[in-house]
């Protein structure tokens, strides 16, 4: 027995887009620090190397700066931003302590290769206030991998090298492979980049991290070739609805 | 670096495993890989200190019982007349050299120089230069070694612009050019400073008389200068990372040591030249903000008994910090010797009270525009900023990736296009992209930024009945947004398919705004999509062609449609990678319903044949039939 809906058309099934994979992992990130109590600031990708060298205690002997790093423009008078990092500096120049930034954005390295590219996206987030320690920074970022990748992930600690922290360390999670897999690198801010930004580093101090937001991305989304992200497929991107 | 791990473990007294070493390098900080016997060390570059044998068995002094058993020549020196002129007393405060004359070259060498090369799988050079190599290895502190009897004028060490050919004892040439350190006699260029020595006054097999030099070099004249000239050089990567400036004097006397255990020394005599000494580091001891710093709670015995084993010296309540340990200069620098000590994993978690921050705009018009463009079917892509283009207002960059794309972009849209026929190369029939993104321009020296959206679309509308057949044009896009920013101009056009590299005839339509320019009037819109909250596995692309099929159906029993549009819709083939009705019509007058379906199939493995797709069409046809009051036209 047929009734007058079955004469009706199909319903319409629209085609929906899809916001980048990256992007949507960077807010899906930036959104988690801001629950936090992170505030986002942003800052320019081309950059001086004041502001993404000098004033985060990056030596000029530091192989970062050299021209085979990094990509400098106009007759080096300046570069395009290595890191997320100058956004900070930024940011404490124009506000005093207690505080608590993140920014987001483009970074961009000489690199070319399955694992690396000339330009990726980087998460990077700083606090600064009385007695900051290691051990509270050690807080923070359990609860930004376990908010990641679950309670259950386990995660090391290992020192690292970073010029604008110290002690600096390198975060890595354990796969389900029994791998560690580096994921973020974070550190006390450098007292002397607190120095240059006009913050008395006598009184207060500062936790620092960075993360790729690629390496996340391919984990979380299981890709072994990051040059996926920017070919702009659309079999590709009409995976991540 | 490669380290022998027979080489660490025969002066510990514990006699760890290699896994054991492995662990309490880790927890150091010194990154590695294991290879047999060997460490693949990758350290940290600021920890040249550690870039040698007892270099790490200095940090390895925290764990284990070292027992330093190297020998040296501990005899008074004479002192040796040398015709050398340091101009460049910046880059090189501190030098010294040694002449030696042997009375004959070693046939064989003692064991533990034979198990360096045999371990380290190396090849042996001449002999003074393998005790050189040896040296650098064993105590991290390059030398260089001349051969005397072709040193036949005043050795010059200067640092100037240059542009001389230079052929190094590789037996390769390079053209110096720009600033470079270098030794030079009688204006001839021997020894590009601290990264290779020059062919000319080379040792050989028969050398017999050597003058060592032993310099400190400052990492600024040395750095990226054996990238610059492609040379291998293990001597600059440790003058990169800073020597130890107050080891000369240790290493000259090595150096004799191993000398004599092969061969007689028939004269030696030693001088060094120090024209700026390095200021000694001392730092207060004060446990207090160690433990502040890191959020511990240690004692100062604890805390001196820690920095005692890592070498450091403790005297009137000050931290006297080794030369090696360029590194070290405050209290951070020393909390993170105590974090290493203790292990990063073994320090607590404190909770950290937060600074309450803003919360994010996600209402921005940038947001909006987003969303609103993705609920029409718009997918967001990042483009790289590199680009051939070249406008009068390009930014330039100095030292590009591919000298093809030396210039940034100045739009967004040019690289939308290419995102465009890529994917019309691989058989896309409905094409909408944008991209949000900053765009950089230089004028009157100045740069400019601005902040824009592109938005590049062509084919169909989309895949549903109603969209399949319409074709994207300039209506489309502008009615996109009339509706919801009413008084903005976005200034939609139709784009040239010139140069696209596509045999695709459809109109492209588009359009580039800058989001900062726009009237400060909130967008009324609101979203229905959300990106979803969880984050999809990602399946293996396929870069085979694909194919497609339709099938129309007759449905004079209108109640049977549901059951064919379920069964079609929830069809499952590995093969179909896509399905939807692309059309739809009925008719009042023959009480009949046309519905048409499109499958688009693709194989993951190989090209799809037109078996593979006839046998997955006749398996529908097949379970179609069967459903009452359904047939398909011109299908007997």
């Amino acid at each position: 027995m047929s009734s007058n809906k079955d004469i009706l058309p199909p319903k319409i099934i629209k085609d929906k887009g899809a916001v980048h994979p990256i992007n949507h992992m960077k807010d899906s990130i930036m959104n988690l620090l801001v629950s936090f109590g992170f505030e986002i600031i942003d800052g320019p990708e081309i950059e001086t190397e004041e502001f993404n060298f000098d004033m985060l205690n990056i030596k000029k002997t530091h192989p970062a700066r050299q021209m085979h790093d990094t990509f400098y423009i106009e007759n080096k008078s300046n570069l395009l931003r290595t890191h997320t990092s100058p956004v900070q500096i930024r940011g404490m120049l124009e506000k005093s302590p207690p505080l608590a930034f993140i920014s987001g954005g483009k970074v961009y390295r000489k690199d070319d290769d399955a694992t690396h590219l000339p330009m990726f996206h980087q998460i990077e987030g700083i606090l600064v206030d009385e007695n900051v320690s290691f051990a509270q920074l050690k807080d923070l970022i359990y609860k930004i991998v376990h908010s990641l990748f679950g309670e259950d992930i386990k995660l090391r600690f290992r020192p690292s090298y970073f010029p604008f922290t110290e002690p600096s360390a390198e975060v890595d999670i354990l796969s389900t492979e029994g791998k560690w897999i580096e994921i973020l690198g974070c550190g006390l801010v450098n007292p002397i980049v607190l120095e240059n930004c006009n913050i008395d580093s006598n009184k207060f101090s500062g936790l620092a991290f960075g993360l790729g937001i690629e390496r996340i991305a391919m984990l979380q989304h299981n890709m072994n070739d990051i040059r996926e992200f920017y070919k702009s497929n659309l079999d590709f991107l009409g995976q991540f609805k | 670096m490669k380290i022998s791990y027979s080489h660490l473990v025969s002066q510990i007294k514990e006699n760890p495993s290699i896994e054991m070493i492995s662990e309490s390098l880790f927890q150091l900080g010194h990154e590695h890989e294991i290879d047999g016997d060997i460490l693949n060390m990758e350290l940290t570059p600021n920890r040249g200190d550690c870039l040698s044998l007892n270099g790490l068995l200095r940090d390895l002094s925290v764990f284990y019982t070292v027992n330093f058993k190297e020998k040296i020549y501990s005899e008074k020196l004479d002192k040796l007349q040398l015709d050398f002129e340091n101009l460049s007393q910046n880059t090189c405060p501190k030098i010294s050299f040694l002449k030696m004359e042997i009375d004959k070259i070693p046939k064989e060498y003692n064991q533990y120089l034979n198990d360096y090369f045999m371990k380290l799988n190396l090849n042996k050079n001449n002999f003074f230069t393998d005790v050189s190599n040896y040296l650098s290895y064993e105590t991290g502190q390059p030398t260089h070694c001349y051969d005397a009897s072709k040193i036949n004028g005043k050795l010059i060490l200067q640092e100037l612009e240059i542009n001389q050919e230079f052929h190094t004892l590789l037996d390769k040439k390079i053209t110096l050019s720009d600033k470079n350190s270098f030794f030079s006699i009688n204006d001839e260029v021997v020894n590009l400073a601290g990264v290779v020595g020059g062919k000319s006054t080379a040792c050989t097999s028969g050398t017999k008389t050597v003058l060592v030099e032993c310099a400190f070099f400052e990492p600024e004249a040395i750095i990226g200068k054996s990238l610059k000239y492609d040379i291998q050089s293990e001597a600059s990567h440790k003058f990169e990372r800073f020597v130890d400036p107050e080891s000369h004097d240790y290493v000259i006397r090595r150096f004799i040591n191993i000398v004599s255990e092969h061969a007689n020394i028939k004269d030696m005599s030693f001088i060094s030249y120090e024209y700026k000494k390095k200021q000694a580091i001392k730092i207060p001891v004060n446990v207090d903000k160690i433990n502040q710093i890191l959020g511990i709670d240690i004692t100062e015995d604890q805390y001196v008994n820690y920095l005692s084993k890592l070498g450091f010296i403790i005297n009137d309540d000050l931290i006297n910090v080794p030369s090696y340990r360029s590194d070290i200069s405050s209290q951070n620098d020393l909390s993170e010797e105590v974090a290493r000590i203790i292990g990063y994993d073994n320090i607590s978690k404190h909770k950290l009270p937060f600074v309450k921050g803003k919360t994010s705009n996600t209402d921005s018009i940038e947001n909006k525009l987003r969303f609103l463009l993705i609920d029409h079917g718009f997918y967001e892509v990042i483009n790289f900023p590199f680009s051939n283009e070249k406008y009068i207002d390009s930014i330039k960059i100095d030292n590009p990736l591919d000298s093809n794309k030396e210039h940034m972009r100045t739009n967004l849209i040019n690289s939308l296009l290419e995102n465009l026929a890529f994917n019309e190369r691989r058989q896309k029939d409905s094409i909408k992209l944008f991209e949000i993104s900053d765009v950089y321009n230089f004028k009157n020296n100045k740069i400019k930024k601005k902040r824009n959206l592109a938005i590049i679309a062509s084919g169909r509308v989309g895949h549903n009945h109603i969209d399949f057949q319409k074709k994207i044009n300039k209506k489309y896009l502008t009615n996109l947004f009339k509706d919801v920013l009413p008084s903005e101009d976005f200034a939609i056009k139709i784009f040239n398919r010139e140069g696209l590299n596509s045999k695709i005839k459809n109109e492209i339509v588009g359009c580039e705004i800058d989001i900062e320019n726009f009237s400060t009037e909130v967008l009324n819109y609101k979203e229905e999509t959300r990106p979803p909250n969880s984050f999809k596995k990602f399946s293996q692309i396929s870069d085979l062609p694909s194919s497609s099929r339709d099938l129309s159906f007759s449905i004079k029993d209108f109640s049977s449609r549901q059951n064919l549009e379920k069964y079609i819709l929830g069809y499952e083939n590995e093969l179909i990678k896509e399905k939807f009705i692309f059309d739809y019509f009925y008719n009042e007058n023959s009480a009949e319903i046309k519905i048409g379906f499109r499958f688009i199939f693709q194989s993951a493995n190989s090209t799809i044949t037109e078996t593979q797709v006839n046998n997955v069409m006749n398996d529908i046809i097949r379970h179609t039939e069967k459903i009452k009051g359904v047939t398909i036209p011109g299908l007997n």
